[in-house]
């Protein structure tokens, strides 16, 4: 029988609920993003505040517009992890407070492990290597024996950070990655920065120096801005196909915020084809942080019996997704 | 971009294709051999992607004698086209540790992985890292291992990068070989000690778990 799962996702920058049906439906997906102010990046506090202040709103157009109703529930997901604390608080109150009002079974969901598990509902993506590029994360991983396997990460900042960073620098506002790539595309000026692969993994500490000390020796913001996304899409590129190349998988999947530029699943799209693997790209509505990501994996949970009494439902600002099991994929 | 006799110009039978170069079997003055074709790669900027494949063309030869001369087994290195980004060298063989390392059980590995172990303690003993020591570039053969792929690999003498690479081998093993990753990583380790003694096992070992704690998400043990 179809059973419908409510999740709310609240990690970082976005609150948001959505309704999920069992059989990979989206019934509604409503979301309230907090917007740090221009130079600055998420103050978690501020954030939390915007969830507070969003959660009784966002929570009602996800069921009004789903159509389905309070009893129609068979489960409240929510993200318990990773993120910011103040932020991820607010989600697991809001989930505890509906799941016992109504009385049906707290789900708990990996937020990364959310963004994979939608992206395989909504590209049809089977066994494949995933991207995921966002502000929290930059991991290459591969599903291996009841988990999600990481191959691959970023040593120090996430690409998103060292997108923000840059921008934010250049007195932009979080997220910067939109604005990056359009003054990117007005150059071809390549300027040479640091490329740092080491082994499987990536370290973009010193690329963001090195940008941030261009832009302050006056080099223009479109060269730079290049320059920057040209090395950081190429070393993310590289460590994917390794990745590729040593598991002999033939799907790619990106996900996650960065996921929305253009300049990378393209050069995605090239590397894929050296190895005739194929690229699934999740759609831009989704391939963020959104309550759908939960809704769905805690459907795929809450099917696997997996659940969390509203006393232990506690979140977890450091939640590795490769220490998750994933009985659904068993 | 791409000149098509630069990376079409190898005859012989592709033996893998690997991220950043294809690897050929073909015939050197009548030998068998592989060559090692860095090609370019289409999604790199060009002249980013030039001096990179120069670049590691170069610096892999210069890392597989160096591991020679530290007693590492390496494949013979017969010519360097630095025009073509194609290296020559001996044909090895043998088959890759991530394929027997697929069907072994957990106590096959001790013999494999404490050679493994030895090996890179060798490398690291003589001022060098690997770079990219993932169970695709060990190739065991007859009794010995042989290390392959020194494209990444670097003279230093910084803990740091020697842990990088244990690194790198601890994600391989938990990532593509969850069944037996204690045991082997276990027998690599203690292959490891053996080689570079406690203290100096120790202090790599140590500074592995400083990686791991920088890491995102890790959770402090």
């Amino acid at each position: 029988m179809k059973s419908i799962v409510i999740g709310v996702e609240s990690t970082a920058h976005t609150f948001s609920a959505s309704v999920v049906s069992s059989d990979g439906e989206i019934l509604s997906n409503p979301k309230s993003v907090y917007k740090a102010p221009p130079g600055g990046g998420i103050h978690p506090f501020e954030a939390s505040q915007n969830h507070l202040a969003a959660a009784p709103s966002v929570l009602s157009e996800a069921l009004r517009s789903s159509g389905a109703g309070l009893s129609d529930l068979s489960a409240v997901a929510y993200a318990m992890g990773p993120g910011l604390g103040p932020c991820l608080r607010v989600g697991a109150v809001a989930a505890r407070t509906l799941a016992a009002s109504i009385g049906v079974p707290l789900v708990p969901v990996n937020h990364a492990v959310g963004h994979i598990e939608l992206g395989c509902l909504l590209t049809g993506a089977k066994d494949p290597v995933v991207l995921l590029v966002s502000g929290g994360h930059t991991m290459i991983i591969a599903y291996s024996g009841l988990r999600w396997r990481i191959l691959g990460e970023s040593l120090d900042l996430t690409l998103g950070q060292l997108l923000d960073q840059f921008g934010r620098h250049h007195g932009l506002a979080s997220p910067c990655g939109r604005a990056i790539e359009e003054s990117a595309s007005r150059s071809n000026n390549y300027l040479r920065l640091p490329y740092s692969v080491k082994g499987n993994d990536v370290s973009f500490s010193g690329l963001l120096t090195t940008s941030k000390s261009l832009l302050d020796a006056g080099a223009s913001f479109e060269d730079v801005a290049y320059s920057l996304q040209e090395t950081s899409f190429s070393m993310v590129a590289e460590v994917t196909e390794r990745a590729l190349a040593f598991t002999g998988k033939k799907e790619v999947m990106i996900v996650g915020g960065v996921a929305a530029n253009k300049r990378l699943s393209q050069m995605m799209s090239a590397m894929a084809e050296r190895h005739a693997a194929k690229v699934l790209a999740v759609p831009l509505e989704y391939s963020g942080d959104c309550g759908a990501q939960i809704a769905w994996t805690g459907v795929l949970a809450h099917g696997s019996g997996i659940e969390v009494p509203v006393a232990e439902s506690t979140v977890r600002q450091s939640w590795r997704l490769d220490v998750v099991d994933i009985p659904w994929r068993g | 971009m791409t000149s098509p006799g630069e990376a079409e110009g190898v005859p012989g039978r592709l033996l893998y294709r690997g991220a950043e170069a294809d690897v050929v079997l073909g015939d050197w003055q009548g030998l068998p051999a592989v060559f090692k074709v860095r090609k370019p790669l289409a999604y790199r900027l060009a002249s980013l992607d030039q001096e990179i494949r120069r670049q590691r063309t170069v610096h892999e030869a210069e890392m597989i004698c160096h591991a020679k001369r530290a007693g590492v087994t390496t494949p013979f290195l017969y010519h360097l086209d630095l025009q073509a980004s194609t290296m020559v060298m001996e044909y090895i063989g043998g088959e890759m540790l991530r394929d027997l390392a697929s069907h072994m059980a957990e106590k096959e590995v001790e013999g494999p992985f404490f050679k493994f172990g030895e090996g890179v303690a060798r490398l690291h003993a003589a001022g060098m890292m690997h770079g990219d020591l993932t169970t695709a570039n060990v190739v065991s053969r007859e009794e010995s291992l042989v290390f392959l792929d020194f494209g990444l690999a670097h003279r230093t003498s910084r803990l740091e990068d020697y842990a990088v690479d244990l690194r790198l081998i601890k994600e391989t093993l938990v990532g593509a070989h969850p069944g037996i990753s204690r045991a082997a990583l276990d027998a690599f380790f203690r292959g490891y000690e053996a080689k570079a003694g406690t203290p100096r096992f120790r202090r790599v070992h140590s500074q592995l778990r400083n990686i791991e704690r920088r890491g995102r998400y890790a959770r402090v043990a």
